[in-house]
């Protein structure tokens, strides 16, 4: 409140000692505030768009480097190999440490990270603690058996290209939320190009919108109110299409 | 992508007769849904469970006094086409009518706690969660990761052990068909009650042992064809799904609200 | 510069207008809503491949059949819900409560997690870590102090069950170690084996084939409420609706009254007398089995006598208050059923009861001629799997062995009863025969689940060295000077012979679900270390390497079969043919009559404590070793427990002196607590009604400190002709607080 009060005073001196110039001064003061506009201007946007995620997303690396491209190569079914369908329709997911003992009890090839692994998880028997990309949060529930066995859609729909990377890349965890970077997509402003750039509840919609995949359909408000809690009630006409059905719910809640 | 199911219309059906009020199912409950638990239990305005036993009597003096038994699960109430007294109050839509299941289900992270479905059920099926749930070290370990626990300030009730439609669902999809066999989607309290009082399926389908049981009687507003058989509150046309049978005239007649000497209604 | 109001103000314009133009507001919205959402504290349980394994519950002695469903998760296999075994022979996929608690109990902050030495005081809750080394060798060396001074018959061990090589193991121990005081915990299975023995001859467990039964007249037996092996009894129950009657005779409207097709308000204590004036019809009216009695049974014009003169419907009807012409009619339609059936054995039959009225009740099965019958009662051999060779005693151990047990049973006043728990405190209280140097508590809570409280605490101080192998932090452990945590059934192997009641012997396995939580130790794995530790014969008497290895071996052909399984049955058993099935001197069925059948007077003056207080039971809360774990205690209606408080049951003609809810002081001549009433017109005026299993002071916040203990309340009252504790109810007071 101080600073504010010394700021009016000293308004009130200049306006009394500087009658005669008035205008200039006018005209001058107008382009520091306009000065004081653009600084405010720029600097919250580089705070939003450049700062802000930079302090949102903590960066962590994989326990260990994985290298899919030489793993699809070796194995014979490709994703499915190591990501199948458990006898329970569950999906496996990550792989487990059994699994990756049935060829790894030994080091097999050069690379360091294989020792690493060997040495320090399959040796000692520990879990490697991998971090998930895809990892939603506990309300929801995604079957993959409808998805991928009755709905016939490519991993890559989801989960992009990452049966061709050679590295990890670094997992970036929400510090507020905990969850990984990719539910809400890379880009910081939540737009996407690819189906798999953002895993969010919209981004269900979406494609099921597209692909009729259940018959039923009911209209939500359009992006970036739709996330917001909202009647389902059937309003305006300009909206976007989407399957989830007022009555859905529990189809992808838990 | 063309092959659709038929609509299923999932439902109880509870023999008093057998119900020897023993708890198993309430346990069973809150076992398969991680339900959580509190130092006191014994008010039981706040005590959290999805599936209830409550003890009814018939009033009379010793040696006359008779109990009965009534297990009361979320009733998953029909209502006129899905408009069941609590979805058709939520706020949030938090919580819904399936016509593919006839459930009714409970988004947690959705529901921002202003309790009206609480007080448009009329079965007390529904509860608030007052605290956050403590599980005590340790014990975090037995829970399961099918239903997500809840959080404060949200309301839960029972689901129809709704996650175990799910898993039998996927395994379904991989072996490659749609429909399932009527054991093969049973909820906790079914599968638990020592008794064989619960009985559960597919009111839709004829082959299902509750559609039998639950045969509506339409010239009569639907209530079902067994003279046994009764809704809770019937008259409020929440068209309940879960129905129960006794044999004695009393419990019935303590399903709905009787005016002292009513008529015939309670001999049904 | 200077920096002017309207400078700053358009900063701050500038400011908010760049902030809308980014994705923060709108992200951290988002983010802030999945948080406040998904708060980090509350628990995301790990998904994984999911698992199941088929055990048995050893909870109760119930026996029945569990599949354990198990997710595998980072820190390992987690189990997450234990389920009834579909096709089990006793539970065929129903569970109880408490059953469904058990990962509870597994994973619960009750557990005792490494072997315990006492810091402070006995009981005082002070307790120093050691190391299993240390606590074998401080238990071997205090036994082989005993044992050098010739005092090992000074060591007495108290354990839940005798059956199953985990109690072979013990008795065995404490045999060659020389001390004949290995003491099952009472239960009405010591007077049904009693009554089997001296009026059958035969040394055998009873089995009543209540599924295929038509009637079942039950005299005070809480049916579906824990008595026998309680999945299969409610079980039989759904069956009985179907095509049988139950008649349930008792004082109270109990949920088994409830569910009964008639139930009989009897006065309390005088069920014995009911049983001989409903002989007394079926007698006189010849309804009885003319081939059974009259070729496979002797001292049946004794019995006749007796009951023709004593026991006409209207003199029993003075005693019991029920109606002549209702014993009349329950005699008739008993002895018209096709394949009836008596029972007894109050609530879930954790008191043995009176002799009499056993030897009454199944004098009636005999009338019919249900014996080995079925849908009657049958003798069920032990299953003999257990054939180590015979011990070889030292001198001191035979020394030892010859002396008199502590309790009494055995002894001249009660030649055929086998354990005498419940007159071990007041021997060891009273000082008349030794003093017990060492005590070992081995799958029993004594200090809760014995009668009189005190005495037992009493008596627990004048023991030097107490040890526990609990699992729990239960009163008994509390009160020990170590202890030596076993496994939890969850995560150990133990076979189960013949659950209590069943008509067919069977032998269920209990395995490991999850490796053991702690730093425990199986009972049979101590009992083995503690004779090896000995050396010489008590060593030579145990020739395994570990309990698994000795499981193994006992069990022989039957492993494979168990493992896969989970239960052996033996199809082929039927019960003994009438023609050789009775063992006595006649060699025949035996109408004994040890007595009169006098009802057991209980405790108490009747002009000071004008009411009865009785005990009742329920599935939902746990009586026994086990406390009730956090979601039994849930299921537990506000009629029995409000906050800490008991709920006491009066019938409103009782008094009108209370508020519904309001407190009183209950009282009797063992002791008195604060409870709350409610008024229950099931309950016969005159009686005070109070739930077993609360008042726990034990284990954890969830269960301790609520109620009181009926144990405190009650104490034990000597059967002249068994010894064991027949008290049914003590007299009380009730008086407004």
């Amino acid at each position: 409140m101080s600073t504010l009060d010394d700021k009016s005073e000293e308004t009130v001196e200049q306006v009394e000692t500087t009658k005669s110039t008035g205008k200039e001064q006018k005209n001058g003061s107008w382009g520091i505030v306009l000065i004081f506009f653009v600084i405010g201007l720029v600097g919250s946007l580089a705070v939003g768009w450049w700062i802000f995620p930079k302090l949102l997303y903590s960066q962590k690396k994989q326990p260990i480097d994985f290298n899919h491209v030489i793993h699809v190569a070796a194995v014979e079914e490709g994703c499915e190999s190591c990501h199948f369908f458990r006898e329970d329709g569950s999906f496996s997911g990550v792989p487990k440490l059994a699994q990756c003992v049935d060829c790894h009890e030994e080091v097999m090839g050069e690379d360091p990270n294989e020792a690493k692994f060997v040495e320090e998880y399959v040796a000692k028997g520990n879990e490697v603690p991998w971090l998930v990309y895809s990892r939603q949060p506990d309300c929801v529930f995604f079957s993959h058996a409808v998805h991928v066995k009755m709905g016939k859609v490519d991993c890559v729909t989801c989960h992009g290209h990452i049966g061709e990377s050679t590295h990890s890349r670094v997992y970036e965890e929400n510090r507020l939320t905990g969850y990984s970077r990719d539910i809400w997509g890379k880009n910081i402003a939540g737009l996407k190009k690819n189906t798999w750039d953002r895993m969010k509840m919209d981004d269900c919609a979406e494609c099921h919108a597209e692909n009729k995949a259940v018959p039923k359909i009911v209209e939500t408000l359009p992006w970036p109110i739709s996330w917001m809690p909202r009647p389902y009630e059937k309003p305006a006409s300009s909206q976007i299409k989407v399957h989830i059905e007022k009555d859905a719910c529990f189809v992808c809640h838990k | 992508m063309e092959e659709h199911t038929k609509a299923k219309k999932y439902g109880m059906v509870i023999d008093l007769d057998k119900c020897t009020g023993c708890g198993a199912c309430m346990a069973a409950c809150m076992a398969e849904n991680n339900v959580p638990f509190k130092k006191d239990e014994s008010n039981k305005l706040d005590s959290i469970t999805w599936m209830r036993v409550y003890k009814l009597t018939n009033g009379k003096k010793f040696p006359e006094a008779e109990i009965c038994y009534i297990p009361r699960p979320c009733m998953h109430c029909e209502g006129d086409h899905g408009h069941a007294p609590c979805v058709s109050v939520c706020p949030a839509v938090a919580t819904d009518y399936s016509h593919e299941t006839g459930i009714v289900s409970q988004i947690y992270t959705r529901c921002f706690g202003c309790r009206y479905c609480m007080a448009a059920c009329p079965y007390h099926a529904r509860y608030f969660n007052w605290w956050d749930p403590v599980w005590p070290d340790g014990m975090e370990k037995y829970l399961s990761p099918n239903v997500s626990p809840r959080m404060r300030g949200v309301v839960e009730k029972c689901s129809f052990c709704f996650h175990r439609y799910q898993l039998a669902m996927n395994k379904a999809y991989v072996e490659g068909h749609r429909e399932l066999k009527e054991d093969e989607y049973q909820t906790s309290c079914t599968q638990a009650c020592p008794a064989g009082a619960i009985i559960f399926g597919d009111l839709n389908n004829p082959g299902h042992a509750v559609c039998q049981i639950a045969k509506p009687d339409h010239k009569h507003g639907g209530r079902p064809m067994n003279p046994n058989a009764f809704r809770l509150l019937e008259r409020l046309g929440t068209n309940p799904k879960v129905y129960y049978l006794s044999s004695r005239r009393w419990v019935r007649r303590a399903g709905d609200n009787y005016i002292k000497d009513e008529g015939k209604q309670g001999n049904h | 510069m200077k920096v002017c109001r309207r400078s700053f103000l358009s900063l701050i314009i500038g400011g908010a207008a760049g902030t809308a133009l980014s994705p923060l507001p709108l992200k951290l919205m988002d983010d802030s809503s999945i948080w406040t959402q998904m708060w980090p504290w509350t628990p995301v349980p790990e998904d994984g491949e999911v698992s199941h394994v088929d055990s048995i519950c050893t909870l109760c002695p119930g026996g029945c059949g569990i599949t354990v469903r198990k997710v595998r998760s980072m820190i390992g296999d987690r189990a997450i819900k234990i389920e009834g075994m579909k096709g089990h022979p006793v539970n065929d996929g129903g569970i109880c409560v408490l059953g469904l608690s058990g990962l509870q109990l597994l994973y619960g902050p009750t557990r005792v997690k490494t072997p315990l030495k006492r810091a402070g005081a006995r009981g005082e809750g002070r307790w120093e870590k050691i190391s299993w080394d240390e606590a074998i060798a401080e238990v071997v060396k205090k036994l082989g102090e005993l044992r050098e001074k010739g005092k090992s018959h000074t060591v007495a061990c108290i354990s839940g069950t005798d059956s199953g090589t985990t109690a072979h193991l013990l008795g065995r121990f404490l045999t060659v170690y020389g001390s004949p005081n290995f003491i099952r915990i009472p239960s009405i299975q010591d007077s049904y084996e009693l009554t089997t023995y001296l009026m059958q001859g035969v040394q055998a467990s009873v089995g009543f084939d209540v599924e295929n039964s038509d009637f079942v007249l039950s005299f005070g037996s809480g049916l579906i409420e824990g008595w026998g092996s309680p999945v299969r009894m409610i079980k039989a129950n759904s069956m009985w609706k179907e095509r049988g009657k139950v008649v349930q005779i008792e004082s109270r409207l109990s949920n088994t009254a409830a569910k009964a097709d008639k139930w009989v308000a009897i006065n309390p204590g005088t069920e014995a007398a009911l049983a001989l004036g409903i002989a007394n019809v079926i007698i006189q009216e010849s309804l009885y089995h003319n081939d059974f009695v009259n070729n496979y049974s002797s001292g049946f014009e004794e019995f006749k006598q007796i009951v023709l003169n004593e026991f006409s419907p209207d003199d029993v009807s003075e005693i019991t208050g029920v109606s002549a012409s209702t014993i009349e009619s329950l005699a008739k339609s008993f002895a018209g059923a096709s394949k009836p059936l008596a029972v007894c054995g109050r609530g879930q039959g954790e008191t043995p009861g009176s002799l009499n009225e056993f030897m009454a009740v199944h004098a009636l099965n005999a009338l019919v001629g249900n014996i080995n019958k079925k849908g009657g009662v049958c003798a069920v051999p032990y299953p003999d799997y257990i054939k180590w060779p015979e011990v070889e005693m030292d001198r001191t151990a035979a020394n030892g062995m010859h002396k008199g047990r502590i309790d009494g049973a055995g002894s001249k006043k009660y030649p055929d009863t086998r354990y005498l728990l419940d007159r071990l405190p007041d021997a060891i209280n009273s000082g008349e025969k030794y003093p017990i140097e060492a005590l070992f508590v081995a799958g029993a809570n004594p200090v809760y689940t014995i009668p009189d409280t005190k005495a037992v605490k009493e008596a627990f101080n004048r023991v030097p060295f107490v040890v526990s192998f609990s699992s729990y932090m239960d009163e008994t452990a509390e009160n020990a000077d170590l202890i030596l945590p076993n496994h939890v059934f969850l995560e150990r192997y133990e076979d189960v012979p013949t659950p209590v009641g069943l008509q067919k012997p069977i032998i269920g396995l209990s395995k490991p679900v999850v490796k053991p939580q702690f730093n425990t130790k199986h009972l049979g794995d101590v009992i083995l270390l503690m004779a090896k530790s000995f050396g010489g014969r008590i060593a030579e008497a145990f020739p395994w390497d570990s309990y698994e290895a000795c499981l193994k071996k006992t069990l022989g052909n039957k492993w494979d079969g168990l493992v896969n399984n989970g239960f052996w049955a033996d199809s082929n058993f039927r019960p003994a043919a009438w023609e050789g099935a009775f063992n006595t001197p006649s060699g025949k069925f035996e109408f004994v009559n040890k007595g009169r059948a006098e009802s057991i007077k209980i405790e108490g003056d009747e002009q000071a404590y004008p009411l009865i207080l009785m005990p009742y039971d329920s599935m939902r809360l746990a009586s026994g070793f086990i406390g009730a774990p956090p979601f039994a205690i849930k299921t537990v209606e506000d009629t029995a427990l409000k906050g800490k408080d008991i709920v006491v049951e009066i019938n409103p003609k009782t008094t009108r002196g209370f508020v519904e809810g309001g407190y009183a002081i209950l009282s009797t001549p063992k002791g008195q607590a604060k409870v709350r009433v409610h008024y229950f017109d099931g309950i016969m005026p005159g009686i005070v009604a109070i739930p077993r299993g609360l008042g726990h002071t034990a284990y954890d916040e969830y269960l301790a400190d609520k109620g009181i203990n009926f144990n405190e309340l009650i104490g034990p009252v000597e059967d002249p002709v068994s010894g064991l504790n027949a008290a049914w109810g003590i007299r009380a007071k009730l008086i407004r607080a």
